[in-house]
């Protein structure tokens, strides 16, 4: 029998609570559909994605209406498309973006991820084409998300790479001008990529992964914020460690939705069930801020001193919930701290308390990085290089993935606001150290080596 | 060997349980099943026992009422059915709720909908107290939806009647309660 206070608190969770599945993304290989004539390349993912994906959306609202739990978003994550398209040019790349921003509409997803390289050690011919081609591809599309892996744990940071990544985000901004330089909300620069993540704009399919994979996002941070909040309102001396229960036991239960969920539509796909990945997740509405969260912490605002330790313990509390709740959890797990896609991170730093030194520090501790993150539209491309090594650093040494997601807005200026529609939400243009400092630097080149990883001080 | 149904119902104060089960006890009946709930300030229980051969309901009734009338409790007692009139067919387990402002009829009009599609309610819970807080005024039904029913057509049906109750509904399958809230 199913206890009252367990139907009630569901139902809270589910009405006011935004208690959802955050996105439940297919991966699909493309390798067996390389093919030297690129035209024959693009019919097969155009077929290959359509047969296996072409019923996702309607079976996750299936799903999500017998157990009452909204499926927020539904995506495709392709094989990089660096490898499965090595032999085309920059030109044949961006028309196979193309084919799969029109293959997404088609089937209904809102975002396509994969156009992606993985670079870290060096690039081929595919993966130098690709990233040409980043900038037209994504200013031509809406669907598509590109993600670039150019340092690991293992190989240290590509820094040819992270140098052309700065070029290339400046070109894709400079593509999308009237459009505050939107392309570059779907383009990621990574350390040590998962293979597995479902969250977009880092979803692409790993060369590990098998030929079709059902990867799930969980609900996102309105659940654990007003959990604290009740447990803080029925008991104001609450300490820390037993806050961090409450959020474990939180994360404990929007993992378990997300893998039933998760299980069922990959049964009815008969595809198998790859992951289900930790992250809290905020969007742009009340409510469901990752941002909230610290404040029913007892921080005025994320970004004041604390922000990093509270960071921390919310991270951790999250994994140690999930972690119990599903034996298959992976992509990135963890909290997401998007500037413009948390409307109270975005008031944060709006108003000067977090700035980008400080979202950097935040990084250190949790699963993604400097994440949606406007900037200058004349900021240097070997500025923004610079940012990307610094953020690809702490990965690096900290064994762990961090991302870059920057975007300078053209011809706005610190303070101004960029707006970029939907879920990707809006930010102020957050100040750079306008010294240009950076340049020499960037040009040395090379690899900085892999770090030893013993004497961890 | 006989089985019979008791139902014992009156004012709920400690000691009931006790003084129907010795009187069973006394008549050597077997207790198979039991259950109780207490609504506000009435308590309910039912019994499901095994009576000896000798032993006639007639009597059993009147022993049981002779001791338990002067407790304010009135008792039924009611062979059990032999044969099953009913056969419950394949089916899900889904939970029900409903929460919106109180009025007559709304049992009534929720439940004939699940009648008329043929589905049984296996446990029920459901408070009204008034007023327009929507906590204060809660059903939920535990049901079970036979395979073969059409769910896009009950569940059409329960959210417009649900709507004309001026109630806010859901149906979702019970697994998800049982993945959120037990390890």
């Amino acid at each position: 029998m199913i206890t009252d206070r367990e139907v009630l608190s569901t139902l809270e969770m589910l009405r006011s609570e935004h208690l959802d599945v955050r996105t439940v993304t297919l991966g699909v290989s493309l390798f067996d559909c390389a093919h030297q004539d690129p035209a024959q390349f693009c019919n097969r993912v155009r077929s290959k994605v359509a047969r296996i994906a072409g019923e996702l959306v309607k079976i996750c609202d299936e799903v999500g209406l017998r157990y009452g739990i909204p499926v927020v978003n539904k995506r495709v994550a392709v094989s990089p498309i660096a490898v499965s398209a090595c032999f085309h040019s920059p030109e044949e790349m961006a028309q196979v973006a193309r084919v799969l921003d029109e293959t997404a509409m088609e089937i209904g997803v809102d975002f396509i991820g994969g156009f992606s390289a993985l670079v870290e050690k060096g690039m081929t011919l595919g993966d130098h084409a690709l990233i040409e081609a980043i900038p037209e591809a994504l200013a031509s599309t809406r669907r598509v998300c590109a993600s670039v892996n150019v340092a690991s744990t293992r190989a240290g940071i590509n820094m040819d790479a992270v140098r052309l990544m700065g070029k290339t985000i400046q070109r894709a901004s400079q593509l999308t001008a009237d459009a505050d330089g939107v392309a570059c909300a779907k383009l990621c620069v990574f350390a040590n990529i998962p293979q597995d993540i479902p969250f977009m704009a880092g979803a692409y399919l790993g060369v590990g992964e098998p030929d079709t994979v059902i990867n799930v996002g969980v609900s996102g941070p309105g659940v654990v914020r007003k959990a604290i909040d009740r447990a803080r309102s029925a008991n104001p001396h609450l300490d820390l460690g037993r806050l961090a229960d409450i959020i474990k036991r939180t994360a404990f239960k929007v993992t378990r939705v997300g893998e039933l969920i998760g299980r069922e539509v990959a049964e009815k796909l008969r595809v198998p069930f790859g992951v289900v990945d930790l992250s809290l997740a905020p969007t742009p509405n009340v409510g469901d801020s990752v941002g909230e969260i610290f404040q029913s912490l007892g921080l005025k605002s994320i970004g004041v001193p604390g922000s990093t330790a509270v960071l921390a313990m919310l991270n951790d509390a999250v994994k140690k919930g999930g972690v119990f709740a599903s034996s298959y959890v992976g992509g990135l797990s963890g909290a997401f701290i998007p500037v413009s896609e948390d409307l109270n991170i975005a008031e944060a730093a709006g108003r000067g308390i977090l700035t980008l030194e400080k979202l950097e520090a935040m990084t250190s501790v949790c699963s993604v990085g400097l994440d949606m993150v406007a900037i200058p539209g004349d900021t240097a491309p070997e500025t923004i290089a610079a940012i990307i090594a610094d953020e690809m650093a702490i990965g690096v040494i900290n064994n762990k993935s961090t991302a870059a997601r920057l975007i300078p807005v053209p011809g706005k200026r610190p303070g101004e606001k960029a707006f970029f529609g939907g879920l990707l939400g809006e930010a102020i243009i957050i100040p750079v150290s306008p010294h240009n400092g950076s340049t020499e630097f960037i040009r040395l080149g090379g690899r900085i080596p892999a770090p030893v990883q013993s004497f961890s001080n | 060997m006989n089985k019979t149904v008791i139902s014992v119902l009156g004012y709920d104060k400690p000691g009931i349980i006790a003084s129907v089960s010795r009187i069973l006890s006394d008549h050597r009946c077997n207790i198979e099943d039991v259950s109780q709930t207490i609504l506000q300030s009435e308590f309910v229980g039912v019994f499901v026992v095994t009576r000896p051969d000798d032993l006639d309901e007639a009597d059993l009734l009147r022993d049981l009422t002779s001791k338990l009338e002067p407790m304010g409790l009135s008792v039924v007692v009611k062979p059990m059915v032999r044969q099953q009139e009913w056969v419950p067919p394949p089916s899900e387990p889904f939970i029900i709720t409903t929460t919106g402002p109180d009025r007559i009829g709304l049992v009534a009009g929720i439940t004939e909908v699940m009648a008329r599609h043929r589905i049984n309610i296996s446990n029920l819970k459901a408070v009204f107290r008034g007023g327009d807080e929507p906590m204060r005024n809660i059903m939920i039904y535990e049901v079970d939806i036979p395979l073969e029913t059409d769910q896009h057509a009950f569940r059409s049906d329960l959210c417009e009647r649900a709507l004309e109750l001026g109630l806010e509904i859901s149906l979702q399958h019970r697994h998800i309660f049982e993945a959120i809230h037990r390890v």
